[in-house]
């Protein structure tokens, strides 16, 4: 495997943490790089980020029940700037919206209880693809 | 590596950890050598009396059932209210009012950060009228409200509720509820950026005391809730740390109070804390037990407090949120129940029950329901709760609660150390345990240690998981409604009235005031909740935009 860097945001005013720090110490211990900014974040905040930093990825977790406004305002602004890279979502998102996001372009919606080993798996695949 | 185990095999021995969920070895047999240094007059004396090990209340669920409280609160405060008066016919006499996120964080429902998030996690409020709907057809001295809030916000929704009661005629004397006060943990307990992002810190802990003061002066009645003990062990620390992190926070907050002058043997009259059940039965009703004695040694000999309601741990729970799974919902609702339980046996005064569908979505109407309808049977048919503190004297229970007040009392001292609980979450300690906590949860689920029914063991194919219902957010219906509400008010009120009110809380702020009362008399001058908070902020020079 290959090392990545990895961005990983919360975005709007959720604050839920515990699942984007968890999985921040996931990708970590499979090698990737990962750079996490903390909550409340634009997509204006996330992308120049992306730019700057040269990431592989990005994954956005939500848990109050905004993202698919956020998601939504954050690949339209990607497309505008031609940022292109994978975007991951995780958290609680029902299954009508992570259908919903991954038809606006999200590259793979995590749901509570996933295992580590699926989740690396998961990444892994969707930047190697990425790459192809 | 090994072969995968297939963990769902039937097997003869099955491995077993055999320690609670913080980490205490659990023996094959309790007996009377496991409580020898126990001695039941010392340690547990009447229900009702020092050390209140057996319950705060003499009766308790013999003179009165707990308060099942009903989680409510999305979109507007006049659809909140209609679903509160369907509710309360329902059977519900307590409500846990949820809050939207931007006022959560004292925004308008018209700010820019509001957007796509007005209504979702809860009710919006952004002005007096909107308590009032709130209120509207109940008296805040018959229907209790649990108000999920925190300062700088709470300064303002206790004085709305002042104010609301003023309008209605009702005495502050007769009002009751809950107002939560909790600076640092009610923001899902997580980080600092929670508490510091947008208002400064030091102006939520004045606002925090101006409330304690304000409440304990004027609403003798009304509790304030002292610690969100359940955001904080929502995060996945341990029940031990969960006590402590708990009770040092509520030390901390009454040594501020204390401070400012406020009568150690008035104020802690009404304090109540949130707290967490979680899945481990015994260790939770441990920690009840234990936290009730520690609290009341705690504020007898280290406070010295001699107003024996001041001793008095009271508490409300809700089931843990963190328990439940995505996979299978249903088999939550036996993991809500299991909870419940823990919190009978535990003495808690008002439970809420989460729903099953909150690994999917906000709970829905059908969801809800099943949740209290758990409580209605473990209050009225399953007839546990007919004597009270049953488990009392058994060998295991009175070792585990004597286990976790040793625990829990270590890890107090450990903070003590550290210069107190504020002390550890400004500098970054509590943050650490937390992620230690989260990272370990994480791993012990991976590696099967924990077991957790439909993700690690005895799962089901995607298929075979049949659906359910799911809340439907209408994020953008309700934003716009607000907005064009919040335009009218703005452009209808008496704006010299206004202005003046505006630089009474600025003076009022410069002053030290007490600025509850300040901000009562900006809300009756249509202030609204983002605009008292942009007043409070300018006040303090500081901005984050």
């Amino acid at each position: 495997m290959t090392r990545k860097r990895i961005l990983l945001a919360k975005m709007g005013l959720d604050c839920h943490d515990t699942g984007i720090i968890t999985v921040a110490a996931m990708l970590r211990d499979a090698g990737h790089e990962v750079i996490y900014i903390g909550l409340h974040n634009s997509a204006e905040q996330v992308i120049k980020v992306v730019v700057e930093e040269g990431v592989d990825a990005v994954g956005i977790s939500f848990l109050s029940g905004q993202h698919m406004t956020q998601v939504r305002r954050l690949l339209e602004r990607m497309r505008a700037e031609h940022v292109a890279v994978p975007v991951f979502c995780g958290g609680v998102i029902p299954s009508d919206d992570a259908a919903a996001l991954q038809a606006l372009g999200v590259a793979d919606v995590f749901t509570p209880g996933t295992l580590t080993g699926e989740v690396i798996e998961r990444v892994d695949r969707a930047m190697a693809g990425a790459r192809a | 590596m090994n072969a995968p185990v297939d963990r769902n095999a039937p097997r003869d021995h099955e491995e077993q950890i055999f320690e609670t969920g913080a980490g205490i070895p659990i023996e094959e047999v309790y007996g009377p050598e496991a409580i020898e240094a126990f001695e039941a007059e010392r340690d547990l004396g009447d229900p009702g009396e020092y050390p209140f090990t057996r319950g705060p209340y003499a009766g308790m669920y013999r003179s009165r059932i707990w308060t099942r409280r009903f989680q409510v609160g999305f979109g507007s405060p006049e659809e909140t209210n209609e679903r509160i008066k369907y509710l309360a016919a329902n059977g519900a006499n307590g409500f846990v009012i949820t809050i939207d996120l931007p006022t959560s964080y004292g925004f308008d429902s018209d700010d820019p950060l509001a957007d796509g998030e007005v209504g979702v996690t809860g009710v919006a409020i952004s002005t007096l009228e909107d308590m009032e709907a709130l209120y509207a057809g109940f008296s805040p001295a018959q229907l209790s409200y649990a108000l999920s809030i925190r300062p700088p916000v709470s300064s303002v929704t206790l004085a709305m509720l002042a104010c609301v009661a003023r309008r209605q005629g009702v005495d502050f004397k007769d009002v009751i509820g809950t107002q939560q006060n909790d600076p640092f943990y009610q923001m899902s307990g997580g980080p600092l950026q929670t508490i510091t992002q947008f208002f400064p810190l030091e102006g939520t802990l004045r606002l925090c005391v101006d409330n304690i003061q304000y409440i304990s002066n004027n609403l003798p009645r009304l509790n304030w809730m002292v610690t969100n003990g359940y955001n904080l062990r929502e995060t996945g620390v341990n029940a031990i740390q969960d006590g402590a992190f708990t009770l040092g926070h509520a030390f901390d907050i009454f040594r501020l109070a204390r401070q400012r002058g406020l009568d150690i043997n008035v104020f802690p009259r009404r304090a109540s804390f949130f707290l967490s059940a979680s899945i481990d039965f015994f260790e939770e009703i441990a920690k009840f037990r234990a936290m009730r004695r520690l609290y009341a040694r705690t504020m007898r000999e280290e406070f010295s407090a001699s107003n024996p309601e001041c001793w008095r741990l009271r508490f409300s729970v809700q089931s843990a949120g963190n328990t439940l799974t995505t996979q299978q919902p249903r088999v939550n609702m036996v993991r809500a129940g299991v909870e419940a339980m823990a919190a009978v046996f535990g003495g808690a005064q008002s439970i809420h029950l989460c729903s099953y569908d909150e690994g999917h979505g906000l709970p829905t109407e059908e969801s809800s329901r099943m949740a209290l309808r758990t409580q209605q049977v473990i209050a009225y048919e399953s007839g546990i709760t007919k004597t009270v503190d049953p488990l009392a004297g058994s060998y295991y229970v009175e070792s585990l609660t004597n286990r976790m007040e040793q625990e829990i009392g270590k890890k107090l001292a450990d903070i003590g150390q550290r210069g107190g609980m504020v002390a550890c979450i400004r500098d970054g300690w509590l943050e650490a345990e937390i992620n230690t906590a989260r990272i370990k949860n994480q791993h012990d689920i991976d590696s099967g240690r924990r077991v957790l029914v439909g993700v690690n063991r005895f799962q089901v194919s995607p298929e075979e998981d049949p659906p359910i219902h799911i809340h439907k957010i209408r994020a953008d219906e309700w934003g716009e409604r607000r907005t064009a509400m919040l335009r009218r008010y703005r452009a209808e009120r008496d704006q010299a009235r206004w202005a003046e009110a505006m630089s009474r809380i600025d003076a009022g702020w410069r002053n030290g005031d007490n600025m509850v009362p300040v901000l009562m008399d900006a809300l009756e001058n249509k202030v609204t909740m983002g605009e008292a908070h942009e007043a409070m902020r300018k006040a303090q020079q500081w901005s984050f935009r």
